[in-house]
């Protein structure tokens, strides 16, 4: 049966009241910014627990972290006022900047943060520990010399520049550690608090949050970049895209993001509004499970590449979420390889799939996200695999349900996304390259290769050297190289398209640039009169 | 009719007990066969398998199924509900929290659903098959048939983004968020409390439309049971010689129907109340109402099992309670049973 199409009456009403009613419409204050999203995913905003997009958005201007990375991709400082680098390790010298209780920001706060984060050991640790930085080393490896002067030593896993990256991820953000300290309960460094306060000395601070429904941010009038022009900042679950559009119209919030692909499109050349497609760096990927008898054979996954319609997936479903790209690299970083011949092929698609001896084909169940694009994506897969031969049984679920599935290994074929914690190859194509320990026992369930039981010892290795060759054009080579293996093993997660998030915003919001690691901060954006 | 004695009431709140036990049993059930994964909700997606294992055993997942029941029933017995993962606060405090927000909206939905309901109901018994009664019929049908969810969307299209007769999703315009500090958790309360006579009027355009579609559904079943009592009692003796005596509609409906139905329309208004109180969770997703129906679907996507638990009884007790009450009130106001008891 087919499904019940709200959306063509909710149309129909539109279009019918385009004709013949005029709107007052409302405005909010000229120093509010009202975002409309879905905090659906937000389940802390302790920066060294959370690590969704979303909380990265709020946290990223409750904190400031000793570097940033410029949504161009560069290193800038934040707290650091400066650094110096040697073999062995980094050093820091501090700004002078205070927190927003009033207490001064010190190097005894860095050393803090970091090894509480470690300490802690929750999935915001994985980035460092990833490079041999873990609760048994950190205090050793990251000191206080002075007030002001931070020192990290290198843990002979990575090099500077790319250990500075790192350092500008939210999780590293500097907390206050004489506050903490005052909350912490039966040796939790202060998470059950730190989840639902502030304790940072970014331009913001935490007023309200109340899950699944709305964050209030505060201006913190003393922050050391200078007052905000923006006195609060509120940010509100609106979990349905219709009415998250009717409140974008309607003027009662000035940016709306997780906008589906049709409201989106209503906003294009809609005087009054801006459409940003914000670059992350990451992909929608088909992830494929080598356990499964089928998915083992390279030659089978030859075939699924073969058996994908990339261009016309592009131009009917992902619109403004994404450009294909079948390497996990965005075409435009430095050292990209172009995509492979990857193309809707039916004959050849079957050919590979009688040359792996499964002439007659097979069946396979695909799980996803019930969300835009994804479900769209799942559609369009089943639809050409049918063609080659692979009957596709589609399995829909909420955000949990579909992750505990991929990290129990529990799949034949699942659509999730990635995203990039640095502007190049090794950045956006770490999680794809890099599994240690392919055993089940290893239960490496972080590791996004390991999930597909993807078994790939030398790109492993091959992408550690690239995180600790210290010359760039050297380490440029082995990108390259990395890339070409990716190909030619038959990938098991395959990246289908470049990911991009779109939010539409009303033309008053000005100095709004949305970041790719959803870090936008929002010190400098002011509010235009009406016109 | 029955008689209430203290045995019948022992009995009834007994029954009201069994039936909360087999509520909670079935839920828990329900909730941990679910495939949700609450470990992998708290730490991460990332996370390792060390943290995952020590989240797991702190949330007492690790335990067999059987034991984890019991020591949520020994901890419900001494009122505690447990803390919810999604907030990390105890989750008698956000229950605290979103239930005034729901009861508000069901509150004013069963007070306009009763306005227009009753009178409507009356109207087309008493009319019956004129035009009053086939248009009654038709708006209980259409009120009964649409689907909250897209009767919530076009309204929002309609008198909101077209009209601008309404306020918009949420409880007020989110820039007054946050401003009027809670007391008792009713917006349209607060805000007159606090001396914010602007942040009311708004509160109102935000909670009538929502309040309006709630009610649709419920005035549809409000109509036509006093349809149907009106019509049962308009063929009895007291009435035709009432009219015989020349006694007109409308008094006739006033002064002798309407006393007569007046326990059996408790029954229904009760009924409609609980389901209101239930059945606000579509509502609440289209217009995002942070009240207890969004509570429990964010819960359930995380399969978050205290807050589910907590709210299913919640919410299932008041059901209960308002059955139970509506019987009680039945039992002692029907005048049938006062004879029979005096």
């Amino acid at each position: 049966m087919k499904p019940f199409r709200k959306e063509l009456f909710v149309g129909a009403a539109i279009s019918f009241l385009a004709l013949t009613a005029s709107a007052a419409f409302a405005e909010t204050p000229k120093d509010q910014l009202v975002i409309g999203t879905s905090l659906a995913q937000v389940l802390s905003l302790d920066p060294q627990q959370a690590t969704e997009g979303k909380a990265n958005e709020i946290m990223c201007n409750l904190y400031d972290r000793l570097v940033l990375a410029t949504p161009e991709g560069k290193i800038a400082p934040q707290l650091a006022e400066s650094w110096a680098i040697d073999d062995k390790g980094i050093t820091f010298k501090l700004r002078e900047a205070a927190f927003a209780s009033g207490n001064p920001v010190t190097s005894r706060d860095v050393v803090f943060s970091l090894t509480r984060l470690l300490k802690m050991n929750q999935a915001a640790a994985a980035n460092l520990k990833r490079v041999g930085y873990n609760a048994d080393n950190v205090e050793k490896l990251v000191t206080a010399p002075d007030e002001h002067t931070v020192r990290i030593d290198l843990s002979g896993e990575v090099t500077p520049e790319l250990l500075l990256y790192r350092l500008a991820m939210v999780t590293t953000s500097i907390v206050d550690s004489i506050e903490v300290e005052k909350h912490v309960k039966d040796n939790d460094y202060g998470n059950a608090w730190l989840r639902t306060n502030s304790a940072g000395s970014g331009p913001f601070t935490l007023n309200r949050w109340t899950p699944n429904e709305i964050v209030i941010l505060d201006v913190n009038k003393d922050y050391v970049g200078g007052e905000p022009k923006m006195r609060r900042v509120v940010v509100r679950h609106v979990p349905e895209s219709q009415v998250e559009r009717l409140m974008l119209e309607r003027g009662d919030i000035d940016i709306a993001s997780a906008l589906s692909a049709s409201d989106l499109a209503t906003f294009q050349n809609k005087q009054g509004f801006k459409i940003q497609r914000i670059p992350t760096g990451g992909f929608y990927v088909l992830s494929m499970n080598a356990g499964n008898q089928y998915l083992a054979n390279p030659k089978v996954r030859e075939a699924i590449a073969y058996g994908i319609d990339y261009a016309g997936i592009e131009k009917t479903i992902m619109g403004p979420y994404g450009r294909v790209r079948t390497v996990p690299v965005p075409e435009n970083y430095e050292y990209a390889i172009p995509s492979p011949d990857w193309h809707l092929d039916i004959e050849k698609a079957k050919s590979l799939l009688a040359e792996a001896g499964f002439k007659d084909g097979f069946s396979l169940s695909l799980k996803t996200i019930a969300q835009t694009p994804r479900i769209d994506l799942a559609t369009a897969i089943q639809a050409s695999f049918a063609q080659i031969g692979i009957k596709v049984n589609i399995q829909q679920g909420n955000g949990s349900e579909i992750i505990a599935a991929h990290r129990a290994r529990d799949f034949d074929l699942l659509i999730p996304q990635t995203g990039a914690y640095m502007p190049n190859v090794l950045g956006s194509m770490e999680q794809f390259s890099s599994n240690p320990d392919n055993s089940k026992e290893a239960n490496n369930a972080g590791n996004f290769v390991w999930r597909s039981a993807w078994d790939i010892p030398e790109l492993t290795k091959l992408t550690a050297k690239a995180s600790l060759e210290p010359d760039a054009k050297k380490r440029g080579d082995i990108y390259v190289e990395m890339q070409k293996m990716f190909v030619d093993l038959k990938p098991a997660v395959l990246p289908l398209f470049e990911r991009y998030e779109p939010i539409v915003q009303n033309a008053r919001v000005q100095n709004y640039i949305g970041h790719p690691n959803m870090t936008t901060r929002l010190e400098g954006v002011t509010k235009a009169e009406t016109e | 009719m029955k008689e209430l004695s203290a045995n019948e009431l022992g009995k009834r709140v007994l029954q009201l007990i069994i039936s909360l036990f087999i509520l909670l049993c079935v839920t828990f059930v329900i909730g941990r066969v679910m495939p949700a994964d609450p470990v992998g909700a708290v730490v991460g997606e990332l996370a390792d398998p060390a943290a995952y294992a020590a989240m797991r055993t702190r949330l007492g997942l690790d335990l067999p199924l059987y034991q984890q029941f019991f020591i949520y029933l020994a901890s419900l017995l001494q009122g505690d509900f447990g803390t919810a993962i999604l907030t990390g606060n105890p989750v008698s405090k956000d229950l605290a929290q979103a239930f005034p927000a729901t009861f508000e909206l069901a509150t004013l939905a069963v007070i306009i659903s009763t306005f227009i309901g009753v009178p409507l109901g009356l109207a087309a018994a008493l009319f019956r098959d004129s035009w009053i009664d086939k248009t009654a019929r038709v708006v209980a049908l259409v009120g009964h048939s649409i689907p909250v969810f897209w009767f919530g969307i076009v309204g929002l299209v309609i008198f909101y983004a077209g009209l601008n007769w309404v306020g918009g999703p949420g409880r007020v315009d989110v820039y007054y968020e946050g401003i009027v500090t809670p007391r008792t958790g009713l917006m349209l309360v607060d805000s007159l409390l606090e001396g914010e006579p602007e942040i009311f009027w708004n509160a109102l355009s935000h909670i009538i439309l929502p309040a309006i579609i709630l009610a649709y559904a419920a005035m549809a079943y409000i109509t036509r049971m006093t349809r149907s009592f009106t019509l049962e009692q308009l063929n009895q003796d007291y009435v035709i010689a009432a009219r015989a005596k020349g006694v007109g509609p409308a008094n006739t409906v006033i002064g002798h129907v309407l006393p007569n139905i007046a326990v059996q329309l408790i029954t229904v208004l009760a009924i409609s109340y609980g389901n209101l109180l239930e059945g606000a969770v579509v509502t609440e997703i289209v217009f995002s109402w942070p009240g207890i129906g969004q509570y429990m679907t964010n819960a359930l996507m995380i399969g978050d099992m205290n807050a589910i638990l907590a709210a299913t009884i919640i919410v299932g007790f008041i059901f209960m309670f308002l059955n139970f009450a509506a019987d009680i009130a039945y039992a002692l106001l029907d005048p049938r049973t006062r004879e029979a008891t005096q």
